[in-house]
């Protein structure tokens, strides 16, 4: 825990706040518990006279406000294993196994996660957990758990409804028990009994629960993987769209500028979850040079390949369009493991993200769409000290997020172990490509 | 994972093999995979010809066996509060915490514990998860849900059991879950609405739990804090006695030789579990120096002192009197966290053992108590490699035993820094 007047003094080589400002070189953050008290060049940052204050010295490092991850889910494994299989796991096992998620994406540099689809009371109870200083995590916001249809995508995490009483009940029910915000699965996914080029919700159940969510101050984001999902999210208001694929009722993809347009207009953030697509191309690769694939895997992998390659063209026109563009890496979903967050910001970059822009959808901008920037997301003056210090700079190359070198939240240096357990969260590139 | 064709060949300044002999100096252990498969002077483990050996020296060092902690609750916090409120915290939160703990444990050089209770099934879903490779954890001696009465001590945590047939069904249920051993609160306890005075279950429920434990296989450990319910444990077969402490009904504490002479003649094992007051006392005591204790404070200090000066002694008595005394800590119960195993071995010094049988009572025998002992609590041939690396020498001072070098689990060197 903080102490009351507790100051530290972090001296930094390279300082990109993440406004979108020039970075500062030779630059100086002044903390006072958790908060940031004072920021600039180290000339003009002057400690109070007589403090006691803790000086870290980061001189020859990048310091950067802490990653902020739209998309996250928790309960997951990132083997590959389908939503079906995860959710016959125990919730006792599954909170085990979200909180290990969590310190690796904390370790990695991510100070601010977004849950995006867990089971049950799993993250509901986690969060009490942290709140209560029990176990070490990022700030976290959680859905409770996601909205869907019967049969829908993750209805079997425990939330299926239909009709507009029962949507709405459901979303004061997750409201009550602790969700910070409501995910809607509107349109089917991998779940085996959903539709994935059909959308879910009716329009007006859709618009109850959008209009529930927002009396109680809370945002929404739906899951959309095909055309109509779209369209009815942009109709209900909702705050983020997730996936955005261009699918339509037949499979095929065709780009809709006129609904990009809408988008724009909406100022509708956009997470793309390029890289979850690509975890499953590299999975296959791997499966392919260890020991070869089958004619169902190869498929597959084609498939796949085939859908990343539309779904980044699609990208890159989204992005020349102005639409809003956020990290959210969706692991620890498929075959994408947490603490592996920086590979959907490359995604982003290779979409055609500015080192910068990509370097502002993984803090400030995601931090916007999630309506936590008074807190986190910049290092400004007031804001809590969620601080990543890295050996390289990420504006030369954005891979240089990887290289990480000591981690705070909330003004405190967090103990991320040993230089062996924190390899072991990278996932590796496959060789074959 | 170790692989079963890799050798290990661990060299130290001295080895406790922990089966009551002599120190060994400039010993050496050869590991195959997780087994030990030689022991004895340096000059005398070979190993096999032309094999690949991973040769580890521990100059200065002593060698023992992994810590066998036979009393632990994973699910405790131990910062002071009452079993009445950690019950009420949902099974995921207690899961976590259990975790946490059992990593701590292990970290500070205990490689197996026994969970003497816990809630539903949050300790058994743990080790689950350890076999998942989601957490890493002590090897777990379980016993799921502990058999109470209705209000009587622990019942909170999923077992409230009536007459023989109900006392027999939920032992096969635990059984079926797959516990290890079945914990029995045979008198009340701190638990609000039990009576620590008096026993809970009545002697025809204990023999039916006993019984049906031992048709599994299973033995059982039974939770004592009066001498009417160790006479009830003692003649319902019981192998375990927890606290074993000589009240009677009306309060007084009077120390019953022919109680002890039962539990010696039985084969019984004792955990008195002594460091537990003496942890609040510390606490208390250390906070004393920094401020003023309050009025509380000060009534709290010094029974929990008085009540400790008589456990001391009864306990002497019955270490005198040839009980096979086991140290289990009782942590994170109460205000004692876990990861401070050693202080409870350290308090046995305080009952006339000396540091050598303080280490056989938290190893050797600790494993028997916990039927483990055909894998760990001695470093013997055939036996899994759990091994504790320590600075110094604890068969001259005990608290040596706090200065850890390398634990190994099972022939895994252990990462300490793993804090995923």
């Amino acid at each position: 825990m903080v102490q009351k007047n507790d100051f530290k003094l972090i001296k930094c080589g390279n300082l990109i706040d993440c406004t979108g400002n020039a970075p500062v070189k030779n630059g100086a953050i002044l903390l006072e518990s958790s908060k940031i008290k004072s920021i600039g060049h180290e000339s003009n940052v002057i400690p109070p006279e007589g403090a006691s204050i803790k000086v870290y010295d980061y001189s020859k490092y990048t310091v950067m406000p802490g990653m902020v991850d739209c998309h996250t889910h928790n309960n997951g494994f990132g083997d590959g294993r389908l939503g079906e299989e995860l959710n016959l796991l125990a919730d006792e096992i599954l909170t085990l196994q979200s909180i290990r998620n969590l310190r690796a994406s904390l370790f990695s540099g991510v100070t601010t996660i977004r849950e995006n689809g867990p089971k049950n009371f799993t993250l509901i109870n986690l969060k009490k957990a942290s709140n209560d200083y029990m176990v070490l995590t990022p700030r976290m916001l959680i859905c409770g758990r996601p909205l869907s249809i019967i049969g829908g995508h993750m209805g079997y995490f425990g939330s299926e409804v239909t009709g507009i009483d029962e949507v709405r009940a459901e979303t004061r029910n997750l409201i009550k028990q602790g969700a910070d915000y409501i995910k809607i699965t509107a349109t089917g996914g991998s779940t085996q009994t959903s539709f994935r080029y059909r959308h879910s919700f009716n329009l007006d159940e859709l618009n109850a629960i959008t209009s529930e969510a927002r009396k109680f101050g809370k945002l929404t984001a739906t899951h959309c993987v095909s055309t109509q999902g779209i369209v009815n999210s942009i109709k209900s208001d909702v705050d983020m769209i997730i996936h955005c694929m261009f699918n339509e009722p037949d499979g095929s993809n065709k780009f809709r500028p006129e609904i990009v347009d809408d988008l724009f207009n909406k100022g509708t953030y956009i997470n793309p979850t390029l890289h979850v697509v690509r975890a499953t191309i590299w999975d296959l690769l791997n499966i392919k040079e260890r020991i070869g694939l089958t004619g169902s895997q190869e498929k597959l992998l084609d498939d796949r390949k085939r859908d990343f390659d539309i779904h980044l063209n699609n990208c890159t026109k989204m992005i020349d369009s102005g639409l809003k563009f956020i990290t959210g890496s969706d692991s620890s979903w498929s075959s994408y493991q947490s603490g592996n967050t920086v590979y959907e910001t490359e995604c982003l970059n290779m979409a055609g993200l500015s080192n910068m822009a990509s370097l502002l959808s993984v803090t400030k901008e995601a931090a916007k769409s999630l309506d936590i920037d008074d807190l986190v997301g910049t290092l400004e003056i007031g804001k809590e000290a969620d601080l990543l210090v890295l050996n390289s700079n990420p504006l030369e190359d954005i891979s240089n997020l990887w290289d990480v070198k000591d981690v705070f939240l909330a003004g405190r240096y967090i103990d991320r172990g040993s230089e062996k357990s924190l390899k072991s969260i990278r996932q590796l590139r496959p060789s074959l490509n | 994972m170790t692989k079963l064709n890799s050798f290990r060949l661990i060299k130290g300044e001295r080895i406790i093999d922990a089966k009551g002999g002599d120190v060994l100096e400039r010993g050496a252990i050869l590991l195959q995979g997780d087994k030990i498969i030689s022991i004895g002077r340096e000059e005398d483990v070979i190993p096999p010809e032309g094999s690949q050996v991973e040769e580890i020296v521990y100059e200065n060092k002593t060698v023992l066996p992994g810590l066998v902690d036979c009393h632990v609750h994973l699910n405790g916090i131990g910062d002071g509060r009452k079993g009445d409120q950690l019950n009420l915290l949902p099974d995921e939160i207690l899961t976590l915490q259990a975790a946490k703990n059992a990593r701590t444990h292990l970290f500070s050089g205990v490689t197996t514990v026994r969970d003497c209770g816990a809630k539903n099934s949050t300790t058994l879903r743990l080790r689950e998860a350890v076999e998942m490779g989601i957490t890493v954890a002590p090897k777990l001696v379980l016993a799921g849900r502990p058999m109470a009465i209705i209000g009587g001590h622990l019942w909170w945590f999923g077992i409230q059991a009536t007459g023989p047939n109900e006392c027999r069904a939920h032992v096969r249920q635990l059984v079926k879950e797959g516990v290890d051993f079945i914990k029995i609160t045979a008198s009340g306890g701190s638990t609000g609405t039990s009576v620590p005075l008096r026993p809970s279950f009545n002697l025809e429920e204990m023999n039916a739990i006993v019984d049906e434990a031992h048709k599994f296989g299973k033995h059982t450990a039974a939770h004592c804090t009066n001498s009417q319910s160790m006479i009830n444990a003692l003649d319902a077969g019981i192998d375990t006695i927890i606290h074993g402490v000589y009240n009677e009904p009306d309060g007084d504490r009077s120390y019953r030789p022919d109680i002890t002479e039962r539990i010696v003649d039985q084969g019984v094992f004792l955990n008195p579990t002594i460091h537990q007051s003496r942890e609040r006392i510390w606490q208390l005591e250390e906070k004393s120096q920094n401020q003023k204790l309050n009025p509380e404070e000060v009534e709290e200090l010094n029974t929990t002192k008085e009540g400790h000066e008589q456990r001391i002694e009864e306990v002497s008595k019955m270490w005198e009197a040839g009980v096979k005394i086991v140290c289990g800590s009782d942590s994170a119960w109460a205000n004692y966290k876990m990861g401070r195993f050693q202080a409870d071995i350290n308090s046995h010094i305080s009952i006339g053992m000396s540091p050598m049988e303080a280490i056989l009572s938290a190893t050797n025998l600790s494993a028997q108590s916990c039927c483990i002992d055909d894998q760990v609590g001695t470093l013997e041939v055939g036996k899994n490699a759990d091994i504790l690396v320590v600075e110094g020498d604890p068969s001259k001072n005990i608290d040596d035993l706090w200065n850890i070098v390398d634990i190994y689990q099972d022939g895994n060197l252990i990462d300490r820094g793993n804090y995923i």
